[in-house]
Formats: C-alpha cells, sequence, structure tokens
C-alpha cells in the first residue's frame, strides 16, 4: 500500500465530491434545524434543547447517510462504466490503493460535513434555553464512526453489484443495522430453534449498528462511559476493515474493459 | 504537436532519464525487448448460461525496443482485449506478459509504461492541470519538479493554454491530447495507445503521427493499435494483424513497403521519345503533354527510377502510392480469416 497513491486518491474524490455541490446538503441542514426549531419550541416547553438534539443527531446521521448512498454505492462503479478507473489501474496502481483512496476519500467529505453541521449545531445549542450538553460531541463522534462503517458497506456493494443494488443493499444494511439487536431479542423470545438461530444470525451477519446510538442518553443527561466509546471504536473500526478487506478481494478479481 | 519540447534528455533509453532537472532515476537494467506476449488468450462468459464468448486466443508477438509496433485489425477483432489484458485491466484465461522486462501483473511494471485508452474519459471536476498533478502523484513522480513536467508535457501536446479550464468544458479533440499528455507523463519508456488517432481533425492526425515519430526518435517503444490502415502504415516499423482473436500476420515495414506499387509523376526530357534515354523507353511511360507517369511495382525498382531521374536532371513532381501492401495484405487476412 502506496500511501501517496491512497492518498492522492481521496483527495481526488474528496474534491469531486465537493465540486458536485454535496455541500448544499450543508445548506439544508442548516434549514431543517432552524425550521425544526421554529416549529417545535411552541410545543415542547422546557425541552427545546432536548428536542433540538434528538432531531440534530438523527438528522446529521441521515445527511451522512444520504451522501454515502447517492455517492459512495455509486462511486467505484460509476469509474468503472465511465472509463476514467482504467487510466488509473494502467498506473502502477494497486487495486486495494484504488478501493482505499476512494472510501478515505468520501470520509474525508463525511468528516468535513459532520464538522460544519456539528459547529452548526453546538452554536445552535448554545443559543436555545435550557442546558447545552458537551456530551453531544461523543454523540457526533459515535455519528461519525457510524457513517464511516456505512461507507465502508456501500464500497463493499459497489464493487460486487450495479449502482442502484448497492444503494439498496447499503440502504438494507443501514436499517438492519438498527434493528439487529432487536430482531435477536424478538427471536429468543420465539419459541421455535430455528427462529432464533435465524435472528443470531442476522445479528452476526450484519454490523448492530445500535452501537453508535447513544441520542436517548444523550437527550436524557444519561453518561457516555470512554469505555463504550472505546468499544464502539473498536467495533466500527473492525468491521470496516473486514468489509474493506473483502471488498479488495472482490475488486482484484473484476474485469475491467 | 504545437511548440514541440523534447521530453527525454538522454536518448539512450537504457541510460538514466529525466525531465526534471537535476533528478535522475536509476537506469532499469536492459532487457533484450521492451514487450514479450505469449500465448495470450482471454474469453468472456455472457449470459445466464455463462456461455463462453471469444476475445483472444494464442496472442503472440515481442515488441523490441524503440520500435512502433501496431495491432491492426477490424472493430471487434481483439486489439482492446489485448491491450487490456497487457496492463492486466482483464485477467487473461492463459498466457505470459512482461513489461520491460517484469511481469505485467506487478503494478511496479506500469511504472514506466504510458497508456492512451480509446476513448479517454477523465474527471470533469478537474483542469486539465489537476488531472495531470494526480496523475503524477499516481506515478510517484518528485514533486519538486512536477510542475515543470507537467508544463512540459502540456506544451509537447498543445495544451499549455488550455490547461486551466475544466475538462467538461474541453471538446473531443482537446481531451485527446490531455490523454496523450497524461500517458506521457512520467517519462515512460513504453507508450500503449490505443486507437491514438479517434477524434482527432485532419491537423491532430498529423500533429500525433509526428509526436510519435518523435518519440520513437528519442527512444521510446510505442504500442499502437488502429483499425485505419494509412495511419499504421506511415508509422509502424512491425505490424501484427489481428482476425477473429489471433494474430493473423506479422510484418515489418520492408515487408509492407516491398508489397506497394507506385507511379511517379515527372516531366519528360526535351526532345522527342527517340532521344529519351533508354532506361525510360524501356519503362514505358505514359505521356500527357510533357508530363510523364512512370509504373514501378516495388520499391527496389521505384529506387532505380528515382535515381535515374536524377541522372538525367529529370524533375521528380510527385511519387503516388498505387497499391498500398499493408492494404491487402489486410483484406487479404480478413477474406481467408487466417494467415496468408
Amino acid at each position: 500500500m502506496n500511501p501517496r497513491h491512497i492518498l492522492a486518491l481521496a483527495h481526488n474524490t474528496y474534491r469531486e465530491t465537493v465540486r458536485d455541490r454535496i455541500f448544499y446538503l450543508v445548506a439544508v441542514f442548516g434549514f431543517v434545524m432552524l425550521a425544526s426549531t421554529a416549529v417545535l419550541s411552541p410545543l415542547t416547553v422546557g425541552a427545546q434543547a432536548k428536542i433540538m438534539t434528538d432531531v440534530g443527531l438523527a438528522a446529521m446521521v441521515v445527511f451522512g447517510l444520504l451522501v454515502v448512498v447517492f455517492v459512495g454505492s455509486s462511486m467505484v462503479r460509476k469509474e468503472m462504466e465511465k472509463g476514467t478507473i482504467v487510466t488509473i489501474l494502467a498506473k502502477p496502481v494497486g487495486r486495494r490503493e484504488y478501493l482505499f483512496g476512494k472510501f478515505l476519500g468520501l470520509n474525508m467529505t463525511l468528516t468535513a460535513m459532520l464538522a460544519v453541521m456539528a459547529i452548526l449545531f453546538a452554536v445552535m445549542l448554545l443559543f436555545a434555553p435550557g442546558e447545552f450538553s458537551p456530551r453531544f460531541l461523543s454523540a457526533v463522534y459515535l455519528a461519525f464512526l457510524e457513517l464511516t462503517l456505512i461507507n465502508a458497506v456501500a464500497v463493499f456493494f459497489s464493487t460486487c453489484v450495479s449502482s442502484v443494488l448497492a444503494a439498496v443493499f447499503t440502504l438494507g444494511a443501514f436499517v438492519v443495522g438498527h434493528l439487529s439487536q432487536a430482531l435477536r431479542e424478538f427471536g429468543r423470545l420465539q419459541s421455535g430453534p430455528l427462529q432464533e438461530r435465524l435472528a443470531d444470525a442476522v445479528y452476526y451477519l450484519v454490523p448492530n449498528l445500535e452501537v453508535f446510538n447513544v441520542r436517548g442518553a444523550v437527550v436524557h443527561g444519561d453518561p457516555v462511559t470512554a469505555g463504550h466509546l472505546m468499544w464502539a471504536t473498536v467495533y466500527g473500526v473492525g468491521w470496516s476493515l473486514i468489509l474493506l478487506i473483502l471488498a479488495g478481494g472482490v475488486f482484484a478479481r473484476k474485469e475491467l474493459r | 504537436m504545437h511548440n514541440p519540447v523534447n521530453i527525454r534528455t538522454a536518448p539512450d533509453q537504457h541510460a538514466a532519464v529525466s525531465v526534471v532537472p537535476g533528478h535522475t532515476q536509476p537506469a532499469d537494467p536492459p532487457v533484450a525487448e521492451a514487450m514479450s506476449v505469449v500465448d495470450l488468450t482471454k474469453g468472456f462468459r455472457s449470459g445466464l448460461l455463462r456461455r463462453r464468448l471469444r476475445g483472444i486466443e494464442g496472442i503472440s508477438f515481442t515488441v523490441k525496443r524503440g520500435e512502433i509496433f501496431a495491432l491492426l485489425g477490424h472493430n471487434g477483432a481483439g486489439k482492446t482485449t489485448t491491450i487490456n489484458c497487457l496492463l492486466n485491466l482483464c485477467r487473461p484465461d492463459a498466457g505470459r506478459v512482461t513489461l520491460l522486462g517484469k511481469d505485467h501483473a506487478d503494478p511496479s511494471a506500469r511504472r514506466d509504461v504510458g497508456y492512451l485508452p480509446e476513448r479517454p474519459y477523465f474527471f470533469e471536476h478537474l483542469t486539465g492541470w489537476e488531472l495531470l498533478r494526480f496523475y503524477g502523484d499516481l506515478l510517484d513522480r518528485p514533486r519538486a519538479g512536477l510542475d515543470t513536467e507537467i508544463a512540459t508535457v502540456l506544451a509537447r501536446v498543445g495544451m499549455a493554454e488550455a490547461s486551466n479550464r475544466r475538462l467538461r468544458k474541453l471538446s473531443k479533440g482537446m481531451l485527446q491530447r490531455l490523454g496523450i499528455a497524461q500517458a506521457l507523463l512520467g517519462d515512460p519508456k513504453l507508450l500503449i495507445m490505443d486507437e491514438p488517432m479517434s477524434g482527432l481533425d485532419p491537423m491532430g492526425r498529423r500533429d500525433v503521427r509526428e509526436l510519435l515519430r518523435a518519440l520513437r526518435a528519442e527512444g521510446c517503444t510505442i504500442l499502437l493499435s488502429s483499425h485505419i490502415v494509412p495511419d499504421i502504415e506511415m508509422l509502424a516499423d512491425t505490424v501484427a494483424i489481428i482476425n477473429q482473436g489471433r494474430v493473423a500476420r506479422t510484418c515489418s515495414r520492408d515487408e509492407i513497403t516491398a508489397r506497394s506499387s507506385y507511379i511517379v509523376h515527372t516531366e519528360s526530357p526535351a526532345g522527342g521519345t527517340d532521344q529519351w534515354p533508354g532506361w525510360l523507353q524501356e519503362a514505358c511511360p505514359e505521356q500527357a503533354g510533357r508530363a510523364l507517369r512512370i509504373a514501378a511495382p516495388d520499391t527496389a525498382e521505384l529506387r532505380d527510377i528515382l535515381e535515374n531521374c536524377h541522372g538525367s536532371s529529370m524533375s521528380v513532381r510527385s511519387v503516388e502510392t498505387q497499391r498500398t501492401g499493408l492494404e491487402d495484405l489486410f483484406m487479404a487476412v480478413q477474406e481467408h480469416g487466417g494467415t496468408t
């Protein structure tokens, strides 16, 4: 793995998303936040900050997810279809370097987006009535980890299937990932061992994205422990690496013509 | 192209070469040939039943250092599949390929290889300059001299003035030139060009031909593919005619030109035909006023006629290629569907 190749590919991907005006999504985020404040304020006497925190953190994940689904799912496939990939891989660039560079580039975009949204969010919370909790930084960090993992899912699917299917599967992985824990518990309540095993299989095959969801704790003032942050980091990075290695294996055998 | 600038500083292909002042790369150990392809085979699976479609079968050829080697074949003959296999963009089913002495599957084998795809398509959000900087990073070119190198290749392909325009605003011909520029970046010892004249106007085609000749003179080895016979005839030292995924015939420039015939256009000497030199009377030229058309069935005869004209103080107006050896050969291969 040549770091210069990976950084060049990442920078190019980041620049592409920025020049494709992906940051308009951030502006939409700001508008959604302001609009929700205006609408919800009269309805939430004394809990405006809590509602804003909940809506704001959820909006960050949703907008990040939109970027991953629309950009990440087609990232590799688009280059294969247009043919931009052949001039890159005809250079002394390994296929895994290429894939990792693309992944890193989209993560740079997500990082920039989350940073802008988090700053906007913090400023709004500071002006809102109620208590501003610095715990929201933990929630933003976990949202970043979740989006990183979803990005790896999108990159994996984009090497295997068409852009549309990759987007659908990525979205599916997001939904199932948030439900897998509940599914597992539901499976244990069933009488048959088959349902239990099936629920277990889903739980272990799909990353459990609830690990990254601490919105409830942040909103209600519960602590987010360092141990949980550590575990979530290991879990997110581990899953991302596994998916990227699998994607690299698939992509190494891909025919480009 | 316009404002041609020599990229190489050392014409010897085995010597240290660089476009960056003060920077030299250690010379690679010399290898006998620039490219060696042995029994390259590639098929494709298609449809629900995964039926095997023929791509290329048992293609073998060797490209000598410093020559222009052409793959000639009609559309769908297997030229692009061959090139994709050479660059490891496609995985061959069988066969062995070495690029500058290294196995083609090793990414480092492509460090000294420039590639122009058939339909170059680049990132539209970038400018020409940014695109070449990006490729410069992928080629591990030293950052200190990269801007100088980019300016040099852009000038060489006549794109210096358009280098700061976004690619989505460039014409097809300009994109083709930029494609050539990215292939030249990194001072390649081996250039692989798939239909390099595609999308170019007559001036552009001439510029590319001149550029390729200049690169050959500087020691660069070039493999080009085309289905346009005159382009290849004007450039190639060796031609491999590909038909139905196989090399049907490989021939050298001498073999091609030996199969061509010519008409020499000249003026008749003063006096009647009985006063003409003996060689001219034997040649039985067609006469229209003072203009003479003398037929030469091959290059040896052409050489003799030209020497005789010179010896008889007859001015030669032009030499017309009456029948191109390569075209005949190519057509014969297509008709017979195999070797000739």
